[in-house]
């Protein structure tokens, strides 16, 4: 199989120095097994500690049950679900399950639009500041939402997306990426729902290139 | 499709992105542990099912653990792990089988059929379930036996796939 890779860069928070990087468009085996390998046993571990620290549970990671090859085996099969991930240091350090197909705008002005859904997004437990002090690389969901904009435009959705923020990551969706918080949605576990819009994701793309 | 993505764009918003969170998805959308339903020609909620229920017991006790603690460090409800160790028409959450899997390091394709949350592959699998819970009982401290009938339970256990 001929995977299609951009070359990306992640921030080493140790050292405060870029480290190149790989966006794959598809997830495979290999990040399945790194799934498995590092990230399952690293996040048991980082769940017993929040324990003996005494965190409550409602501030545990929400993500912490969700299964990437019941996932991706159930999503990534059909071609409107593509998949990409990040390696770093050869291992996965980030993965998004997107649709392409079921979800339409919301936004005011965008409604019935079509649009990328992201299903699923989610970091490598390691690059998680809740789990790790300090975590290990910055940027990968900046560089996964940029993706699935990329797709978007390559759809000709004109760069619309849209997704179910987890509640601790609300703020990453709302301020980093702009999207437009159109708040709770009771048909989806009460999460709250952000849509990016073609200026959005404009300013977005903008936004790394400013300084 | 081609994307680029500058090395300068990335560290600019690796930047602004910090420590924050970026999870997105469905909670209950997960398909193995928070939704999927068993399916009615495996569950079989008429007979009783010691072994689950026993088998928890005896780990939890060999570790020397409250139900209260273990709950908390497998991070599973503890009404069901409650029910699991007492009642042995109980089915548990397919999410607490997988916790105590993972938590006890026994295979969760196993344990599952233990469970009774799916279907059993290999009939040796029961009988060794009805066989260890003969040799086990539940009293207060776990004798040798006991611990004897564990280990032979957990190496079955282990063997499946």
């Amino acid at each position: 199989m001929t995977v299609e890779v951009t070359e990306v860069h992640l921030l080493d928070v140790a050292s405060g120095e870029p480290v190149a990087a790989e966006l794959w468009h598809v997830i495979t085996e290999e990040q399945l097994a790194d799934w498995e390998g590092e990230w399952v046993p690293e996040l048991f571990r980082a769940m017993q500690r929040l324990r003996r620290a005494g965190v409550e549970r409602a501030h545990w990671p929400q993500s912490r049950h969700w299964d990437w090859r019941r996932k991706v085996a159930a999503l990534q099969g059909m071609l409107a679900n593509p998949g990409f991930s990040i390696l770093c240091d050869g291992v996965t350090q980030g993965m998004m399950i997107v649709d392409t197909v079921k979800h339409r705008g919301r936004v005011d002005g965008q409604q019935g639009q079509h649009l990328v859904y992201v299903e699923f997004v989610e970091n490598a437990p390691w690059n998680r500041a809740e789990l790790f002090d300090p975590p290990r690389y910055r940027g990968v969901g900046s560089i996964l939402i940029r993706a699935a904009v990329a797709l978007s435009a390559d759809l000709e959705f004109h760069g619309r997306i849209g997704l179910h923020s987890l509640p601790q990551a609300n703020g990453f969706y709302a301020n980093t990426c702009g999207m437009t918080d159109l708040g709770a949605d009771p048909d989806h576990e009460g999460l709250r729902y952000f849509e990016m819009t073609p200026e959005d994701a404009q300013a977005f793309i903008a936004k790394g290139r400013s300084k | 499709m081609k994307i680029e993505i500058s090395k300068d764009w990335c560290l600019r918003m690796a930047q602004r992105e910090g420590d924050a969170e970026i999870g997105a998805g469905r909670l209950a959308v997960d398909p193995v542990f928070d939704g999927e339903r068993i399916p009615t020609d495996v569950a079989d909620e008429e007979s009783p099912n010691v072994a689950f229920g026993r088998f928890v017991n005896l780990m939890r006790r060999q570790r020397g653990m409250s139900l209260e603690q273990l709950a908390d460090d497998a991070d599973v409800d503890m009404a069901d792990l409650v029910e699991a160790e007492s009642d042995p028409y109980h089915r548990p959450e397919l999410r607490t089988a997988y916790q105590l899997a993972n938590y006890f390091e026994v295979p969760q394709a196993g344990l599952m059929q233990v469970a009774g949350l799916a279907a059993l592959k290999d009939a040796r699998l029961f009988d060794e379930g009805v066989r260890f819970a003969a040799r086990s009982e539940s009293t207060a401290e776990l004798t040798p036996e006991e611990g004897a009938a564990l280990e032979a339970f957990v190496a079955v256990l282990s063997e499946q796939k």
